[in-house]
């Protein structure tokens, strides 16, 4: 199953979907999504470990801060991420690991500079997950 | 929508506020017929949406470098009553004062030509350029307080820049009644590490030379007085640390949206009425970004002067690299146009006062340009003008068409040196990515809303 896919839709920003047979592995893959972008997510190794805990009002409101607090994590640990854990989630709530190194020029992609509501959209397809979001580049 | 749109005259257009329902004002596009056609009906019709909102004045304002944008277009001015409207952190976007240094030098085409190739890699190491750089500055976290409520002055304090360098940046660097309390700790902390860094996706520093002289009076003014008389132009904003004080303001004002019933046409534009709580803490926090960016700018223009001292082994001084000019152009601010009093939102847009520069960049391939506002732009758009050349192509269709090593070899052919942390972001800005600037910069000269003053073409280019 795929995992995301680039939208053309935005004139300057970034739009994708991200897909999951359940929330754990939506939630997964949107993080993915976001660190193609950020970085060269297949040479980003797994030297340290964030810990991550994450609620919202909703849903979609949590899928937003998940990936609000990625970026900023990028800024304050000063790390790339590519592979992400989810634990635990509920419709409210998320405790995650985030794997990955610290920044470094070669393996750098975009700055992202925040996740908007444009379009944002979680929704149940029979038994699939999928994931709209777009991203401020 | 466009088919709504009436023509005032060959550069300004009406979008009357009948045009449908909820819109309380007028919205207005300056432009040319060329820019008008080219503009997407979805930027438009995100122009109504604006109109929208409690408390709007009229007109609500595109620029000719409007794209669609979320919420509204960047290019787009709109100005609220000081009483009864709102303050709004969508309408001022995540990059808060993302804005443009100009910074003249006396060296010659010839003089830099000469040595662009050792210049360009020294100012790559000398300006931390795009996601994987650390900053090298480290603030704790009373001076981090210190940038947000002194802007400039801590700069300047510290050794970045002159008190001429304060005179001639917008707001004299620092806009009054920031309040460092308004700001969320997760903010601070990702401000800490980055003051002094370029980011990137647009943004970009670059070497140019001066191609055209429109109005010698006022370029004698800004010290630009001849032909080839090399340019510097910084463009980036407030970093992680404006992004986050955006971030977490949406959400505030997203809540204040239902706390006091006002109806959005889109969620995006998430606002609280001027007088609340939610809008004027926004406004204290936004101030903080606006000076940290301020600040940001100056200590890599100070860095840049040094650069160029130990390549041209002159001091800067001698080299007169003075900062012609400093603007925003992601903005709210509290303004007095014509005797009444404004909270002025300029998303994608320029202050363009009478007599003060206007700086419009272009893209590394074309030309940028120094302008000056006009009575007439205190009359027509709340004093204020375009401030690019404006998207037209999507980033992920500029990676179908485009590949940076490419856009590279051909900036070569040119004569423009690039550099890039990420070759992906020279596809992703290949100047075919963008509208024509001389059609813009046209626009809103000849709507007199700023007139030319100085042209300059790109020598070398550094991005993140």
């Amino acid at each position: 199953m795929e995992k995301y896919k680039f939208i053309d839709d935005l004139t300057s920003d970034v739009m994708f979907e991200a897909y999951g047979k359940n929330l754990k592995e939506l939630f997964k893959n949107s993080a993915l999504a976001l660190f193609s972008l950020i970085c060269e997510i297949n040479n980003v190794g797994e030297e340290k470990t964030i810990d991550i805990e994450v609620s919202g009002d909703s849903l979609e409101e949590l899928m937003v801060n998940w990936l609000q607090e990625l970026i900023a994590l990028v800024d304050t640990e000063e790390m790339f991420f590519s592979r992400f854990e989810i634990i635990e989630i509920n419709e409210n709530n998320l405790k995650a690991k985030a794997y990955g190194e610290p920044i470094s020029p070669e393996k750098a992609g975009v700055v992202v500079k925040g996740v908007t509501y444009y379009k944002l959209k979680l929704e149940k397809i029979k038994d699939n997950y999928k994931a709209t979001i777009s991203l401020d580049i | 929508m466009k088919e709504k749109i009436q023509k005032i005259n060959d550069y300004e257009w009406l979008l009357p506020k009948n045009a449908r329902e909820g819109m309380k004002v007028d919205a207005k596009i300056i432009a040319n017929r060329a820019i008008l056609d080219a503009i997407e009906d979805s930027a438009v019709q995100q122009l109504t949406n604006v109109a929208c909102l409690p408390g709007i004045v009229e007109p609500v304002i595109g620029l000719p470098d409007m794209h669609f944008g979320y919420g509204l277009p960047m290019g787009a001015v709109s100005a609220f009553d000081s009483e009864k409207g709102i303050i709004s952190a969508g309408l001022c976007g995540f990059d808060i004062n993302c804005g443009i240094n100009s910074i003249r030098t006396n060296l010659t085409v010839e003089e830099v030509n000469e040595k662009l190739k050792e210049l360009i890699p020294a100012l790559f190491n000398a300006i931390p350029c795009g996601v994987g750089s650390k900053g090298k500055l480290r603030l704790n976290y009373n001076e981090l307080d210190n940038v947000m409520t002194h802007g400039v002055n801590w700069a300047v304090e510290n050794g970045y820049g002159t008190k001429e360098d304060i005179k001639n940046t917008e707001e004299n660097g620092c806009m009054p009644g920031a309040d460092p309390s308004k700001v969320s700790d997760l903010a601070k902390k990702r401000g800490l590490p980055q003051l002094g860094t370029l980011g990137a996706g647009n943004h970009f520093l670059e070497i140019q030379k001066v191609s055209d002289i429109f109005d010698k009076e006022y370029a004698k003014k800004l010290g630009i007085v001849n032909k080839d008389q090399v340019m510097i132009m910084l463009h980036c904003g407030s970093r992680g640390f404006g992004h986050q004080i955006a971030t977490d303001y949406l959400k505030i004002q997203e809540r204040a949206v239902k706390k006091y019933n006002i109806w959005l046409p889109d969620r995006q534009l998430a606002c609280a009425p001027v007088n609340s709580e939610e809008g004027q803490d926004y406004y204290s926090a936004m101030k903080c970004a606006v000076n940290y960016s301020f600040t940001n700018r100056l200590v890599m223009t100070q860095w840049i002067r040094e650069t160029f001292e130990k390549v041209f082994k002159k001091s800067w001084e001698d080299m007169d690299m003075q900062t012609v000019y400093a603007i925003c152009h992601n903005v709210v601010k509290l303004d007095k146009i014509k005797g009444r009093e404004y909270y002025v939102h300029r998303k994608g847009a320029t202050r363009a006062f009478p007599d003060l520069p206007v700086i419009v960049a272009g893209t590394m391939g074309t030309a940028s340009y120094i302008c000056k506002g006009t009575e007439l732009a205190l009359e027509k758009t709340f004093g204020s003008s375009c401030h690019g050349s404006g998207r037209a192509m999507s980033r992920h269709a500029a990676l179908r068409k485009f590949r940076g090593e490419k856009v590279n070899e051909e900036l070569k052919q040119k004569g423009i040196i690039g550099k890039a942390g990420n070759w992906k972001s020279f596809a992703e800005e290949a100047p075919g990515c963008y509208k024509d600037v001389e059609q813009v910069v046209d626009s809103v000269h000849n709507a007199g809303i700023s007139l030319k003053v100085v042209r300059m073409k790109p020598l070398g280019v550094l991005k993140g």
